[in-house]
C-alpha cells in the first residue's frame, strides 16, 4: 500500500539511540550484545550511543567502541543535559525509519529491543516497553503505579508504564508530536491522540547496579508535566475556553458577594466595612477578570502566530 | 480519449446538456475552482455529493478540483472516498488519522486548494450544488466572499433555526459582518484571501470575520437549502460557552490586534477611578467627619487591591503589545500588484 521511499545512501531503516550517563563498564557488554542482536536481522541499522556529559570515561569508552564499528555513531553533550535532551541530540543525528530509544538507566534486558522491531513491523506506530518483572525499589513501583494509573485516567489510555525509557516508534511519529523527538513520558499518550497506533510490550528488567534516585526526586515535576500536557492538548489553542471559563466562576461569585453587601450596606441593615467578606468578593472578581484577561493575552499569542498552527495529522492524500 | 474516461464510469450522471470540449486535465497547473468539503461519518453522502457536483462543475467548463477531508470518520466513508478517488482524478481526498474537528478538516481542505475561487460547502448534501454557478457569478461582480443565505431552511425549528439565529444576531453584532446567515458552510471565497487565514480551534464560525480581517468585500446571496436525507447531524447545544469566548477574543482581535495595550488599558482605567475614589472617600472620611484612619482598614485595603490590579492590566497590555510586534502579521493587503 505504501508507496516505496527512495533512501539516500547509507541511510538505515532502524536508529537505535542508547542515552549513556557513567556506565563505563557495562557500556561493552551492551554494546556487544545489541551488535549481536540487530546484526542477526535483515534491517539495516545504526548505533547512536549519547553520553550525557559523563565523568567517568565514558566517552572514552564510546570512542573506542566507535573505531571497532561503522555502524556506531558516537555523540557527546557539553554538559549534562538529562536522559531526554540526550535522547533528542540522538533523534537530531539519526536516518533510521524507525527508531528505539534506550535508556541505561532502567536496565532493561536488550535482547527485547527486538520485540519491539517486530512490533512495529506489525503495523504498529508506537512500541512502549513494559518492565515485568520490575526489579527497582518498592517505592518507585508504587509512585510509578500511582502516576501511570492518572495517566490513565485522564488521557483514556490504558498503558502500564509511560515512563519505562525503552521505547520504539516511526519517525512520522516523533515528527508529529509536539515536543520533538525527546523521551517525554507523555509521547505516547499524545501520539495515541494524533491517531497513531501504540501498544505495550513486555520488557524484561535486570537486577544490578542502577540508579534509582531518579524517578522519585522527580515526581513532583512529572506531576507538572502532566497538567501542562493535558491544558496544552486541549487547550493550547484555544486558552481562553479554560481560562475563560474559570474566570466567568470567580467573576460571577465575585459580583454575587459585592452584590448581595451593596445591598446589605443600601438597605442600611448594618455597615460592611468591618466584613472580611467584602475583601473577598473583591478579590474575586478581580482574580477572574484577571483570568479573562490573561486568557485573552494567550488568545493573542495564539493568533499572532497561526501560521505556524497545524492542528491536525494527515494520513494520506488521494490523487 | 479524456472524456471517454469519465464518462464510461460510474461516477458520472451524464448531463445532456454537456459542453463537447474536452475536460480540463486534472492537478495541470492551477484549477479555476476549487470545492472544499469536510466529511465526517457521512458514508451514504459523500457518492451522491459527487453524483450531485460533477454535472454541475463539469458543466463550468473551466478547470477544477474537489477536496473532500475525511475528519476520522470510522463508518465506512473513508473506504468509500478511497474508491471514488481511484476512478476520479478531479477528485482530491485528505485523511486525517483521528477526528481533529471542523476547523482543522476545513484549514487543511483550504491550505490544499488550488483554485482561485474556493467554495466551501457541507457534506451532508444540504446545500445545492447547482447554486456554485450562482456564487461564482456574483463573485465576477468583485466580491472576495460570498456567504450562502439560506433564506427557506428545512431544519427543525426549535433546536436549529431558533438558537442560529441567536448566534447570527450574536456574531454579526459583535464581528461587525452583517450577514442573514453566518452559519450557512456555502460559501465563496477569493482563493489568495482564504489561503491567508489561519483556522485553528472553533474558528471555522467566524470565517467571514475573519475574512474580514484580511480586508475582504463581502456580500451574500440566497441559496437553496435541503432537509437530510441520510445520516445524522452532528450539531448541538452545549458549545454556547466556547462561542461566547471565541467572540470575545475575535473581538479583541479586530479592534485591537494592532494595539492590545488600548484594550487592556479601559480596564486599567477603570479600576485605578476606583482606587482614587476609595482614595477620596478615606480622606473625606479622615478630614470632615474626624474618623481615626483605623477605622478605614477595609477602605485602604481595596485601595491597595485596585491599584495593583490596575497596574496589572497595564502591564499584561504592554506584554500584547510586545508579542504583536514581535509577530510577523502584515497590516495591511494590497489589492493589486503596486503600480510601476
Amino acid at each position: 500500500m505504501t508507496p516505496t521511499k527512495v533512501k539516500k545512501s547509507g541511510s538505515s531503516e532502524v536508529s537505535v539511540i542508547v542515552a549513556v550517563q557513567n556506565q563505563k563498564e557495562a557500556l561493552a557488554a551492551l554494546h556487544d550484545q545489541l551488535l549481536t542482536l540487530l546484526q542477526s536481522g535483515s534491517r539495516r541499522f545504526e548505533l547512536i550511543y549519547v553520553d550525557d556529559g559523563s565523568s567517568d570515561g565514558t566517552w572514552g569508552e564510546l570512542a573506542r567502541i566507535q573505531q571497532t564499528c561503522s555502524r556506531v555513531k558516537a555523540i557527546r553533550l557539553r554538559s549534562s543535559f538529562g536522559e531526554a535532551s540526550a535522547l533528542d541530540a540522538g533523534f537530531r543525528n539519526s536516518s533510521g525509519e524507525v527508531l528505539v530509544y534506550f535508556t541505561c538507566r532502567v536496565h532493561v534486558n536488550p535482547l527485547h529491543v527486538i520485540q519491539l522491531l517486530s512490533r512495529i513491523e506489525q503495523g504498529y506506530d508506537v512500541v512502549v516497553g513494559r518492565r515485568t518483572p520490575r526489579r527497582d525499589s518498592r517505592l518507585n513501583q508504587l509512585v510509578s503505579h500511582l502516576f501511570n494509573g492518572l495517566v490513565n485516567r485522564i488521557s483514556k489510555t490504558q498503558l502500564h508504564d509511560v515512563n519505562s525509557g525503552v521505547l520504539a516508534a516511526r519517525r512520522v511519529v516523533l515528527e508529529s508530536v509536539p515536543f520533538y523527538g525527546s523521551l517525554n513520558p507523555f509521547l505516547p499518550v499524545v501520539a495515541q491522540r494524533q491517531g497513531f497506533k501504540i501498544v505495550e510490550e513486555p520488557v524484561e528488567q535486570l537486577t544490578g547496579r542502577f540508579n534509582q534516585s531518579i524517578y522519585p526526586k522527580n515526581y513532583i515535576k512529572r506531576m507538572l508535566d502532566l497538567i501542562s500536557v493535558l491544558f496544552l492538548s486541549r487547550y493550547s489553542k484555544k486558552p481562553l475556553h479554560f481560562l475563560g471559563f474559570v474566570g466567568v466562576i470567580f467573576t460571577l461569585i465575585g459580583a454575587a458577594i459585592s452584590l448581595y453587601l451593596f445591598i446589605y450596606r443600601a438597605l442600611g441593615i448594618g455597615g460592611i466595612s468591618g466584613k472580611p467578606m467584602l475583601l473577598l468578593g473583591v478579590l474575586l472578581l478581580i482574580i477572574g477578570i484577571q483570568m479573562i484577561s490573561i486568557g485573552l493575552l494567550g488568545e493573542i499569542i495564539i493568533f499572532t502566530h497561526a501560521d505556524s498552527i497545524k492542528e491536525y495529522n494527515i494520513e494520506e492524500i488521494l490523487n | 480519449m479524456i472524456s471517454n474516461r469519465y464518462f464510461s464510469q460510474s461516477c458520472e450522471m451524464k448531463p445532456t446538456n454537456l459542453p463537447k470540449q474536452n475536460p480540463p486535465l486534472p492537478a495541470a497547473g492551477q484549477p479555476y475552482l476549487s470545492v472544499v468539503a469536510p466529511v465526517y461519518n457521512e458514508v451514504e453522502n459523500v457518492e451522491r455529493l459527487w453524483d450531485a457536483l460533477y454535472p454541475v462543475l463539469q458543466a463550468l467548463n473551466k478547470p477544477y478540483e474537489v477536496i473532500l477531508v475525511d475528519d476520522g470518520s470510522r463508518d465506512g466513508t473513508r473506504e468509500k472516498l478511497r474508491e471514488l478517488a481511484a476512478r476520479c482524478p478531479m477528485l482530491r481526498v485528505i485523511l486525517f488519522r483521528a477526528n481533529f474537528g471542523q476547523s482543522a478538516a476545513m484549514a487543511a481542505g483550504f491550505e490544499a486548494s488550488r483554485g482561485d475561487i474556493v467554495v466551501a460547502m457541507d457534506s451532508d448534501l444540504q446545500n445545492d450544488p447547482t447554486d456554485i454557478p450562482l456564487l461564482l457569478a456574483k463573485m465576477a461582480e468583485g466580491y472576495d466572499v460570498v456567504s450562502g443565505w439560506r433564506k427557506d431552511r428545512k431544519d427543525k425549528w426549535l433546536l436549529r433555526k431558533v438558537p442560529s439565529k441567536i448566534a447570527n444576531r450574536l456574531i454579526c453584532s459583535i464581528t461587525d459582518v452583517r450577514l442573514h446567515d453566518t452559519g450557512c458552510s456555502l460559501k465563496a471565497f477569493r482563493g489568495e484571501i482564504l489561503r491567508r487565514i489561519s483556522l485553528y480551534g472553533e474558528l471555522h464560525r467566524f470565517i467571514p470575520a475573519l475574512t474580514r480581517m484580511e480586508g475582504a468585500r463581502i456580500t451574500e446571496m440566497a441559496v437553496r437549502h435541503h432537509a437530510r436525507r441520510f445520516g445524522q447531524s452532528k450539531y448541538n447545544l452545549s458549545r454556547t460557552f466556547r462561542v461566547i469566548m471565541d467572540l470575545t477574543t475575535l473581538r479583541l482581535l479586530m479592534r485591537h490586534l494592532r494595539n492590545p495595550l488600548s484594550f487592556y488599558f479601559q480596564f486599567a482605567f477603570w479600576t485605578m477611578s476606583g482606587a482614587v475614589l476609595c482614595l477620596a472617600a478615606g480622606c473625606y472620611k479622615v478630614i470632615h467627619q474626624h474618623l481615626p484612619w483605623s477605622d478605614l482598614n477595609i477602605l485602604f485595603t481595596l485601595i491597595v487591591l485596585l491599584t495593583a490590579t490596575s497596574l496589572q492590566f497595564v502591564f499584561l497590555g504592554l506584554i500584547g503589545r510586545i508579542i504583536v510586534e514581535s509577530g510577523s502579521r502584515r497590516t495591511f493587503y494590497l489589492k493589486t500588484p503596486p503600480v510601476s
